[in-house]
């Protein structure tokens, strides 16, 4: 019976231990996109002489931020296709056609962060970056950081601009007419701790 | 944007690649028997193909990733495979069959493959769901398919075929004037290469005895996979309603109503042009309301911008 209990305690305080350590060896903050005070824009051009806006409405995101080694930091965003808003019902429905954004076909663009770094104002964040089928790596300038606790909630932020082309992506080169090419993505994203 | 004059191209291409196939491999033998003329249609119509889908930047891409490449790379390929096969007088019937309706019970789900609809977020089906469309799907297939082979064993010419092409042209103008462009450019060579296929299987009809009361069921079977693939793409992955496609799809079962007793023999050349006027009629109301819709929906997208409400002062 006295050998049980002291097999039990033992368990306890090593288990302890083990528990602790592992909370200081991570010090990274976890935090989760927040929607209500992010926006993913796009703009592209229209018969190269304007700028044609819109954004995704439905964006889901997580980020873990750790401030003494960002080489540990993480980034994760995905974008919901089928959110797409140009602040005009039929060009959005055509948009999601397979001609464009096929959103049956694929109802998400992805980044997913494979290695961080900090830079003066931010982060360099290398990824994946998956849309319309395609992997592309792609590197994210995140500008920002600052932090901010309100109302017990601590909330940090990231800015960043994205150049790409859509053939890149696989979209149909004969649907890239009168719309340019290449689209901006502009992401102002910020999350709140969990 | 759309653009008809390639499309024509490469219909042309398409026509002409498949016609030559057919009558150069037809008069290349001094004997010519059916299963020859099944082969020199299959291969004509699957050179055709390539030609015309090239001439539009359809390309055949491998691993495909969407529906449309599902179907250019796998599905239409089967149906060239399995007619193929099933055009050797050696080859029981039922076999044939047999390889038919596995193809049409497979089609649907090889589409839907990967989209949303089979996935576990929130828009996909469940288990019961997905069972309920790809067997009904399937059905629909497998009986439009062999219902339309037995009328063309029972009442051989190039009205089927014909008829069959009028759908798959209103397919691909449908799906198109809904939204999807690529969608409905692959209709073009289709329809190209299996009229040219067919006229030109009537023609080597006319000339040889062996080749009388022509019925090439590969024409048949490519036609109306087509047919369904491109049916099949528009309402799942594009705007197509329902009623539309199951219109379109059932349309060339309107043949069967010359096969009515007072019809029935008749000369040829009426039954098969009342033949196309029925498969028609429908098909033109089908694309009345689809223009109505492309009116509503896509053609403010497609207009010039309206007068600007500021000048810019004149120069003196």
């Amino acid at each position: 019976m006295r050998r049980v209990f002291s097999v039990w305690v033992m368990t306890l305080v090593i288990g302890t231990v083990f528990c602790a350590g592992g909370r200081s060896a991570s010090a990274a903050d976890e935090y989760a996109y927040d929607l209500v005070h992010s926006s993913v824009s796009f703009k592209a051009r229209h018969l190269d002489i304007s700028w044609i806006h819109g954004r995704f409405n439905e964006v889901e995101g997580k980020f873990s931020l750790d401030r003494e080694n960002p080489a540990k930091s993480t980034f994760q965003l995905t974008i919901k296709t089928d959110s797409v808003d140009t602040a005009n019902k039929a060009r959005d429905e055509h948009l999601r056609q397979p001609d464009y954004f096929d959103t049956k076909q694929f109802p998400t663009i992805e980044f997913k962060s494979t290695s961080t770094k900090a830079i003066d104002g931010g982060y360099e964040v290398t990824g994946d970056f998956t849309m319309h089928g395609k992997t592309k790596k792609i590197v994210l300038v995140l500008k920002g950081g600052k932090e901010h606790t309100f109302k017990d909630v601590k909330r940090v932020a990231f800015s960043t601009e994205l150049a790409l082309k859509r053939s890149d992506y696989g979209f149909d080169k004969n649907a890239i007419g009168p719309i340019g090419d290449e689209a901006l993505i502009i992401i102002d994203c910020e999350g709140m701790r969990k | 944007m759309p653009e008809p004059l390639l499309y024509l191209k490469a219909m042309v291409a398409a026509a002409i690649v498949s016609a030559m196939t057919v009558l150069a491999m037809v008069l290349a033998r001094r004997h010519t028997s059916t299963t020859w003329l099944n082969l020199s249609c299959v291969l004509g119509i699957g050179l055709g193909l390539v030609v015309g889908y090239g001439v539009v930047s359809l390309r055949l891409a491998w691993p495909p990733v969407n529906g449309l490449d599902r179907f250019l790379t796998i599905t239409v390929p089967l149906a060239l495979g399995i007619e193929l096969i099933a055009g050797f007088q050696n080859v029981p019937r039922w076999f044939a069959w047999l390889l038919r309706m596995s193809l049409a019970a497979t089609i649907p789900r090889i589409l839907l493959h990967g989209s949303v609809y089979l996935s576990d977020s929130a828009e996909g089906w469940t288990p019961w769901q997905t069972g309920a469309v790809l067997v009904l799907c399937g059905a629909l297939l497998a009986g439009v398919w062999s219902l339309l082979s037995w009328l063309s064993q029972r009442s051989p010419g190039i009205s089927i075929p014909l008829a069959l092409c009028l759908p798959i042209l209103c397919a691909g103008l449908t799906v198109m004037m809904a939204g999807y462009i690529k969608g409905g450019v692959a209709a073009f060579p289709l329809v190209a290469t299996l009229v040219a296929t067919t006229i030109a299987a009537r023609l080597l009809a006319q000339r040889s005895v062996a080749l009388a009361n022509l019925s090439v069921p590969a024409i048949v079977g490519v036609g109306v996979v087509g047919l369904f693939g491109l049916l099949f793409l528009g309402r799942f992955f594009g705007r197509l309603s329902t009623e539309c496609a199951l219109a379109m799809l059932l349309a060339p079962l309107f043949c069967w109503v010359t096969e009515m007793p007072p019809l029935r023999h008749r000369q040829p050349w009426l039954v098969g042009s009342l033949r196309l006027v029925l498969v028609a009629i429908p098909l033109l109301v089908v694309l009345a309301a689809a223009k109505r819709d492309f009116d509503r929906d896509m053609a403010p997208l497609l207009r010039n911008t309206e007068a600007p409400t500021f000048r810019l002062p004149r120069e003196h």
